[in-house]
């Protein structure tokens, strides 16, 4: 009982809350929350408006809704190849997997030159600012814009779209390598310095070293983002491979078992390279 | 000939930040001696000025009769090579292990590439190894340095820096990330290295009894300047006072009986 005596006061605000205070948790009506609330009230607003608006062209909303539910069955229940063999899907698979190694593996070089220069422990300021500007520029386009611009010189096809992809993995990689690279001890750096080291041997000897697993995991990653672009690519750029198939068998075939059965296939490799970057991270972490 | 001179050296970070002012002192071949002051003082970047990692605003660093600051590029990178360095954080790759660690000592003597790549001689790994074994690691040769207690990991950063084979071995705080016996046993070889090798050591410190008990000779820094330079035992209580601020003062020489020794 004692012990709960003294417990008690504890309990208790300390200062009682104001009023107008009570029903924003005791949280002061500043600028801040007065905009997020105002943020919602035009949602809602928006949305309401947006529903009470749409031309529904005598749509009944309950068979569409039933219709989509049978075509959902259909791709998901009855997967089945017509068009193409199961060889020939392997073999779109495997241009897709490749079209995302060459992007990831053309991107991670030219991003690891460029990634020491955009480091600011190890480049001037100038180079640093110039190249991170540059390459904000690169990721803030799309990859698809990229592959369209490329396509001009190179026409519509798996030239077009590996350029436009490695453009694109470039300027993630670089920002993603830099950053791992200023986070290298600069007592390390300066400590090789100090011994007569020059840039390349310090990079080499310290820098590397120290972010090779974040190079690798960063890298892992693009080659996963990588592979639904190209993915993608192939159905939007003609780049090949199952993206292709895919375009065809769902635009030109209308149909939905393969389509279904693609999807099934994308999906079963996408969970194995989810599987591998995990298993990689899983061991790099307990290096460090 | 004095080994190293400084010479009114200054440096200023920027207009208010004054981190030393028109600093001398010389150097002889074979000194064993501590710089002292308190944090902030300007000790490590009167050692950073010396081999040139902090550039001075103004003032001349003279190294082995060559004037450090006209040195270009390459001739800069030679003659660190002579001037070995340990620091208060060890500053090693921690995901290197502890042999290529030392090897690094190697790198300002070797052609970039041959240094980028990794790439020694059998002289250099034997030498390396010889290194080792003299601050007792020849235990942990091709140990991680993250596995390392503080300690070693300093006495791996003191076999860097010897296998430089140096001059001169610049220490910043050594030993003020270490407990008392770690200490101990890294003062001990510096003060082993600075007789039995020859190697003239300058030492950063701020544990004044520690100075005491190590130096030959003692310079004060305060506030960027230099207060005291003279034999370890013309310094008073009172200079000591002077340099750390009275109360301070009091503290570091009281608790001086218990760690020395």
């Amino acid at each position: 009982m004692q012990r709960e005596q003294s417990l008690a006061p504890l309990w208790q605000p300390k200062v009682r809350p104001r009023l107008g205070q009570h029903r924003a948790l005791n949280k002061p009506l500043d600028k801040g929350t007065l905009f997020m609330r105002l943020t919602m009230a035009i949602f809602l607003a928006l949305t309401v408006l947006a529903f009470a608006s749409f031309d529904y062209q005598g749509l009944n909303i309950y068979n569409a809704f039933l219709g989509t539910i049978a075509n959902f069955r259909v791709l998901m229940l009855s997967p089945q190849l017509t068009h193409f063999s199961l060889v020939e899907a392997a073999e779109g698979m495997l241009i897709t997997l490749s079209l995302a190694l060459l992007t990831t593996v053309i991107g991670a070089i030219l991003a690891l030159f460029f990634g020491l220069l955009a480091a600011q422990n190890l480049s001037s300021p100038l180079i640093s600012g110039l190249i991170k500007g540059g390459v904000a520029f690169i990721r803030a386009v799309p990859t698809i814009l990229w592959v369209l611009i490329f396509a001009i010189a190179a026409g519509l096809g798996s030239v077009a779209a590996v350029t436009g992809m490695a453009f694109h993995s470039v300027g993630y990689l670089v920002k993603a390598y830099a950053e791992a690279f200023e986070e290298v001890d600069s007592g390390v750096i300066e400590a090789l310095r100090a011994t007569g080291a020059s840039w390349w041997q310090i990079v080499c000897q310290a820098v590397l070293p120290t972010a090779q697993s974040y190079l690798l995991s960063w890298t892992f990653v693009r080659f996963e983002i990588n592979f639904v672009g190209a993915l993608a690519m192939g159905a939007a750029a003609g780049a090949g491979g199952l993206g292709f198939d895919l375009f065809l068998a769902s635009a030109h075939y209308f149909d939905l078992r393969e389509v279904g059965f693609i999807t099934y296939l994308v999906l079963a490799v996408a969970l194995v390279l989810e599987t591998i970057t995990t298993q990689i991270k899983v061991r790099l972490r307990v290096q460090t | 000939m004095s080994l190293l001179t400084v010479k009114g050296v200054s440096k200023h970070y920027n207009e208010r930040i004054v981190a030393l002012s028109d600093v001398s002192f010389a150097i002889e071949p074979g000194e064993f001696v501590v710089i002292i002051g308190s944090s902030g003082a300007g000790k490590s970047t009167l050692l950073r000025c010396i081999n040139r990692i902090v550039e001075v605003t103004s003032g001349v660093v003279t190294f082995d009769g060559l004037d450090v600051g006209s040195l270009d590029k390459r001739e800069l990178r030679k003659m660190r090579t002579k001037v070995g360095m340990i620091f208060q954080h060890y500053n090693l790759v921690n995901r290197l292990c502890v042999l290529e660690n030392v090897l690094h000592g190697r790198l300002g003597y070797k052609s970039t590439w041959a240094g980028a790549l990794g790439i020694y001689s059998e002289e250099e790994k034997a030498q390396a190894l010889r290194v080792l074994r003299l601050v007792g690691l020849e235990e942990q040769v091709y140990q991680r340095c993250d596995q390392l207690s503080g300690g070693q990991k300093q006495r791996v950063g003191i076999a860097r820096a010897l296998l430089q084979d140096p001059k001169l071995l610049l220490c910043d705080e050594p030993i003020s990330s270490l407990d008392p016996n770690a200490s101990k046993v890294i003062m001990d070889y510096l003060k082993k290295i600075n007789t039995e090798l020859g190697i003239t050591c300058l030492v950063n410190l701020h544990q004044v009894h520690i100075a005491l008990a190590y130096a030959e000779r003692i310079i004060g820094v305060k506030r960027g300047r230099v207060v005291y330079d003279g034999l370890t035992e013309h310094l008073t209580a009172e200079t000591i006072h002077d340099i750390y601020g009275s109360e301070a003062g009091d503290l570091l020489l009281g608790s001086g009986g218990n760690h020395v020794g």
